[in-house]
């Protein structure tokens, strides 16, 4: 996931802490120190990740946009300017905007706001903002929560008994609640230097930035993967089941599907180093063949592996991550219930390969793919009576079509206790039948009145005839015989 | 999991008042204009209130069953002298049709049943009554639970359309629903298949005839009690309902509008031309949750045609195609359910994306700029809108996967592990399939995977028996499960096969990786290969009888006992060294052995520039045995043959 740093660049950052031996730093140093040690951390373990640095003091300024070169950033490190006072908010809706632009809202970022503590006076300052933060109108509102998934971390190059001299700890605390609880404050522990500011990212490193090694299993072959993003836990039923899941190390390939799509969240597999690996002969397999590999993450939480190429011919391992649960896509069932094709007493795939058990059908259709009856608007109920009526007038060559179209009507027409439709219909067809010409096939007339005469009985709610299940057949008449075709 | 959408109770009114008319005519007899001489046309008909009614909860479930198949339930009552439920709870219950011929049963109320001991109360105590009845999925996570089972929550909703009196009326029957609750939650709380109701809300729908005033009020949500929430709606019969009903849906299952437009379609008339029209669908409002956060909603929106109360996001028709790349971008997929589901544009979309075709929709933009931010699409009969991501990912340009671990190796057994992979296939089974040993489907799968890996080498140099045509019979037999009789006298003629072809001298495909010279000679490569066999089926010895009767086999016909062999290589160590140089002549003519030596040879010119890499490959955990010493002796001895080829 990306990383937005945001850097105090304002004055007081550049005060000097007590002097412990010969050199002398500012808090800027410090820093930069910190910073250079996580930049350094992820060029090695992340490099694969995104990073923007954007520096802040009244005014806020992009040094670095994203990206994945490390050099930029620590160079960008090494040449900063000095500026005048800590106006927070504008930087952090400076971040909320390019974190946006860049990655839309779906996107989980990482926040990294490295400042000193001291955050401003007066208009503008983090008190001011959180004290009018109830009082916005629509278009300024306060920049937290971010729109997007975040974490908000808080470097404090000040240790703790400093910010709770001032009302600055209560104010950074305050901003982690806007933030949805999501993020953390980190402050010095003992006098500020080197060692201090060392300790404290590595505690954010551990926290934030710790590399997902895992192993991907396919019965006895192994392979030792990094994956990118990393996957973070995931909270499905805060009321029910409010332990968040996470992803387990062992990666247990279960077997492989034919299915072509992916959904959710993806995630790059990448590894290092020369032997024999399974995971190079997984991904050649894989996309040899078009398939696709299930793979399990944890209790009821799956994901699936793939071959994706970019535009440039470079192909990797790709893994995505189901929504957690026994039957994360519909199409494919529970996967408890997905078993060896050996086991089939027929073949699921075809002795040729020509067939899938996939996608598995819903037990119910959904209603688009059913010819239901919906007589909501005015024109659908009279689509289906021109229907009929049109099919009446080419009677008998459309006897079948006739008789299931009214039918159709007759059953939705009882369901929904509208038997004066049903009168009508039998008005109309009668009608139908006077208006025949003399040319006319002398079934036409048989079938007409028969079809009208039915739909008065199923009109009167006598049980024998209105039964929803009773479907009217067409009548057997000296001119049909025969011409079983005709019948239903 | 179990909020108040967990479980809907429909209460409609079946008594002799909801027979009365609701006023909206309908003309269905609509005569084309060369007939209708002298004819007189018919009478319009108009729904009865209770026809009304029932059209519109009937829509309602529609729309819900199709964006929610599973979890979201309905449970049906129609309420006159006394209660008629029409479903239950249960998962096979959900469904229009059944629901349909139940109401077919019940048919219209009767205008002339004594209207004195006809009331919607009889069904609203049922609801209550009903709510409280567990679901299948609430007695699933309970027992899966077990001790904080008490976390399975109980809410549900009573929606109940009736004619009402007055707002006294009104207030009567919150008063009864109020009090039922609490009766019921007392019953419930001794009883194992009842739960207490922690929060119901009430929706009272009063339908009255169209040019009537309505005798009722509306009236917002209010908190009756910590349990009970109710709110009161009066519509006029006919498209009004419809369409409050539909507004109502939608709030009470999160879900959204997204209005398709030029759809581009032939006319009916004018098979040459075509025009463009719109079809709008529901779908959970996640899928505008990009435009919700972004602030464009408001922008991408406009009113819906039909109900001019909500929005709707309009989207514009792609020219269909299927890239396979904008897939991999897809952060999410929901279910959809046309608003209008007969419609000729309807059904034509619908039908369009259900015989397998896909529609990109594009976002209207005013800069111009064109973005697709979603996908129409079908998957085993249902569509699902499709969310892709419309911003930069952080996905791009990843390394290629010949830049990492084990990247450089090329002789990977790719086609034998795609035919591993199609062999080891998952299909489903019926939910009841748990074999002898109590094992899912899944467990089995796994289980195969186990066997059939227990030794596999990875690349084509590791392995002499999976580059022989004559070993597959027996390679395939033995990671089975079980043998028969007749799998064992197919392993059995395997060897005997191999034994033959050791007396015949034939050549066998031995890796020469990591040899200088031309390889092993004749015997040693069969030894080679009956001791890799033998690694092989070592491995499954554990399994049956059957399969350490192929050991067995193996055992008695192999060519020399291990200890014998063992004496004649050292001997033969030496003599090696003393032909080398003569050697080196022959070993052109002697490549020509079998159809494998090209791919060996491919191998073989590998190795020259990658030397260093020789003793990676011979240390790795899946080299058989043999190959891991037989390299190492070849290699002191000098002088690779491709240099004197050329």
């Amino acid at each position: 996931m990306p990383t937005a740093v945001l850097l105090d660049s304002s004055l007081s950052m550049t005060r000097p802490v007590s002097v412990e031996g010969s050199e002398e730093f500012q808090r800027k140093n410090l820093a930069v120190h910190g910073l250079t040690m996580l930049f350094e951390h992820m060029a090695t373990n992340y490099r694969l990740e995104f990073t923007s640095l954007v520096s802040f003091s009244s005014l806020w300024e992009v040094l670095v946009p994203f990206t994945r070169d490390y050099n930029t950033l620590q160079e960008a490190l090494n040449n900063l300017e000095d500026y005048d006072k800590t106006c927070l908010e504008a930087a952090l809706q400076g971040v909320s905007n390019i974190v946006q632009q860049e990655w839309g809202t779906s996107c989980p970022c990482q926040v990294v706001l490295v400042t000193d503590g001291a955050l401003g006076i007066g208009r503008g300052s983090l008190r001011h903002s959180l004290q009018t933060v109830k009082q916005r109108v629509e278009d300024k509102k306060f920049p937290l929560p971010f729109p997007f998934p975040s974490k908000l971390y808080v470097m404090c190059i000040a240790n703790a008994e400093e910010l709770q001299a001032t009302d600055s700890m209560d104010n950074l605390e305050q901003l982690i609640n806007l933030n949805g609880g999501e993020g953390q404050i980190y402050t010095m522990e003992g006098p500020l230097c080197l060692k201090s500011v060392q300790s404290m990212f590595g505690k954010l490193i551990d926290q934030a930035y710790s590399p997902f090694h895992a192993v991907l299993r396919c019965g006895n072959l192994t392979s030792d993967v990094q994956v990118f993003p990393r996957p973070e836990p995931v909270t499905i039923d805060e009321e029910v089941d409010p332990m968040p899941r996470t992803v387990q190390t062992e990666g247990d390939e279960i077997g492989t599907g034919a299915t072509d799509d992916t959904e959710e969240e993806t995630s790059t597999n990448q590894m290092a180093g020369k032997s024999p690996n399974f995971c190079v002969l997984l991904h050649g397999s894989l996309k040899v063949e078009g398939m696709v590999a299930l793979v399990q993450l944890g209790p009821d939480w799956f994901g699936m592996l793939y071959s994706q190429a970019d535009s440039k011919k470079k192909s990797n391992l790709m893994m995505s991550l189901f929504e957690p649960g026994s039957e994360p896509l519909p199409w494919l069932g529970r996967i408890s219930q997905l078993g060896p094709a050996s086991d089939a007493a027929e073949n699921p795939y075809g002795e040729d390969d020509s067939k899938s058990p996939f996608p598995i059908q819903p037990k119910h259709k959904r209603s688009y793919a059913q010819n239901v009856t919906v007589w909501i608007k005015a024109s659908g109920l009279q689509t289906d009576v021109q229907k009929i009526l049109r099919n009446a007038r080419k009677l008998p060559e459309k006897t079948q079509t006739f008789y299931k179209e009214l039918n159709r009507l007759r059953k939705a027409a009882l369901a929904f206790g509208f038997w004066e439709l049903l009168k009508s219909m039998a008005e109309l067809l009668e009608r139908e039948c006077t208006l025949l010409s003399d040319s006319a096939h002398p079934d036409a007339a048989f079938q007409l009145s028969h079809a009208a005469q039915q739909l008065k009985l199923a009109s009167s709610g006598d049980s024998k005839y209105a039964a929803y299940e009773h479907n009217i057949t067409p009548m057997l008449t000296d001119f049909s015989g025969g011409g079983g075709a005709d019948r239903i | 999991m179990f909020s108040v959408s967990h479980k809907t109770a429909f209460v409609v009114d079946h008594c002799p008042y909801m027979a009365e008319s609701s006023r909206q005519l309908i003309e269905c007899d609509m005569l084309t204009k060369s007939r209708s001489q002298g004819v007189i046309p018919l009478a319009p008909v108009s729904k009865s209130l209770w026809t009304c009614a029932i059209e519109c909860s009937m829509e309602y479930c529609r729309i819900l069953f199709d964006v929610y198949p599973t979890w979201k339930l309905v449970n049906y009552i129609v309420s006159d002298s006394e209660v008629h439920i029409l479903n239950s709870w249960k998962q096979e219950d959900q469904n229009t049709h059944e629901l349909m011929a139940a109401l077919a049963a019940v048919g219209p109320p009767n205008p002339r049943q004594d209207p004195e001991c006809c009331s919607v109360l009889h069904g609203l105590v049922a609801a209550v009554e009903s709510l409280c009845k567990i679901t299948e999925y609430q007695h699933e996570s309970r027992t899966t639970l077990m001790d904080t089972a008490d976390r399975v929550a109980n809410r549900g909703r009573i929606i109940c359309l009736t004619n009402a009196k007055s707002d006294t009326h009104v207030r009567m029957l919150e008063d009864c629903v109020l009090e039922t609750i609490q009766e019921q939650n007392k019953r419930a709380a001794g009883s194992d298949r009842l739960m207490p109701i922690q929060q119901c809300e009430l929706v009272l729908v009063h339908i009255y005839p169209q040019g009537e005033e309505t005798l009722v009020s509306d009236r917002q949500k209010k908190e009756l009690s910590s349990m009970l929430s109710s709110e009161v709606h009066s519509v006029r019969a006919g498209r009004y309902l419809a369409s409050k009903l539909n507004v109502l849906v939608q709030q009470h299952f999160d879900l959204a509008s997204t209005t398709i437009t030029n759809i581009p379609m032939k006319e009916e008339q004018h098979a040459n031309t075509s025009a463009n029209y719109d079809v709008e669908l529901l779908h959970h409002r996640d899928a505008h949750m990009e435009f919700i956060k972004s602030g464009d909603l408001h922008m991408a929106g406009s009113t819906s045609r039909d109900s001019g109360l909500k929005e709707t996001v309009t989207l514009k028709w792609c020219t269909p195609r299927t890239n396979s790349v904008e897939l991999h971008y897809c952060t999410g997929a929901y279910r959809i359910s046309p608003v209008d589901v007969n419609s000729r544009p309807s059904s034509c979309l619908t039908n369009f994306l259900l015989n397998g075709r896909s529609v990109l929709l594009e976002q209207p933009r005013k800069s111009g700029s064109k973005v697709i931010s979603h996908m129409l699409s079908s998957h085993g009969g249902e569509i699902f809108l499709h969310v892709l991501n419309s911003t930069r990912s952080t996905l791009e340009d990843p390394p290629s996967i010949s830049e990492g671990c084990g990247g450089r190796v090329t002789d990977y057994r790719i086609t034998d592990f795609g035919e591993f992979m199609r062999e080891n296939r998952l299909t489903p089974f019926p939910d009841s399939m748990i074999d002898a040993a109590g094992r899912t489907p899944v467990e089995r799968a796994k289980s195969q995977l186990e066997r059939y890996t227990r030794y596999w080498p990875m690349i084509i140099s590791q392995t002499t028996i999976f580059n022989m045509q004559a070993v597959v019979p027996l390679a395939n037999l033995i990671v089975k499960d079980t043998l028969t009789d007749e799998d064992v006298l197919t392993c059995q003629k395997t060897v005997y096969n191999l034994v033959d072809m050791e007396r015949k001298s034939d050549p066998l495909p031995i890796s020469t990786v990591g040899s200088r010279g031309k390889g092993p000679k004749r015997d040693e490569q069969y030894r080679i290969m009956w001791n890799e066999l033998e690694t092989l089926v070592k491995a499954h010895v554990g399994t049956s009888e059957r399969h350490q009767r192929v050991l067995e086999c193996i055992s008695a016909c192999r060519s020399k006992p291990p200890e014998e062999e063992e004496r004649k290589k050292r001997g033969r160590k030496r003599e090696d060294k003393e032909d080398k140089t003569e050697k080196n002549g022959k070993d052109t003519e002697e490549k020509g052995w079998t159809t494998d030596s090209e791919r060996l040879k491919g191998v073989m010119e590998r190795e020259k520039d990658e030397q260093s890499e020789c003793e990676i490959i011979k240390d790795s955990p899946d080299s058989p045995e043999p190959l891991n010493k037989k390299p190492r002796l070849a290699t002191e001895e000098q002088q690779p043959p491709e240099k004197s080829k050329e």
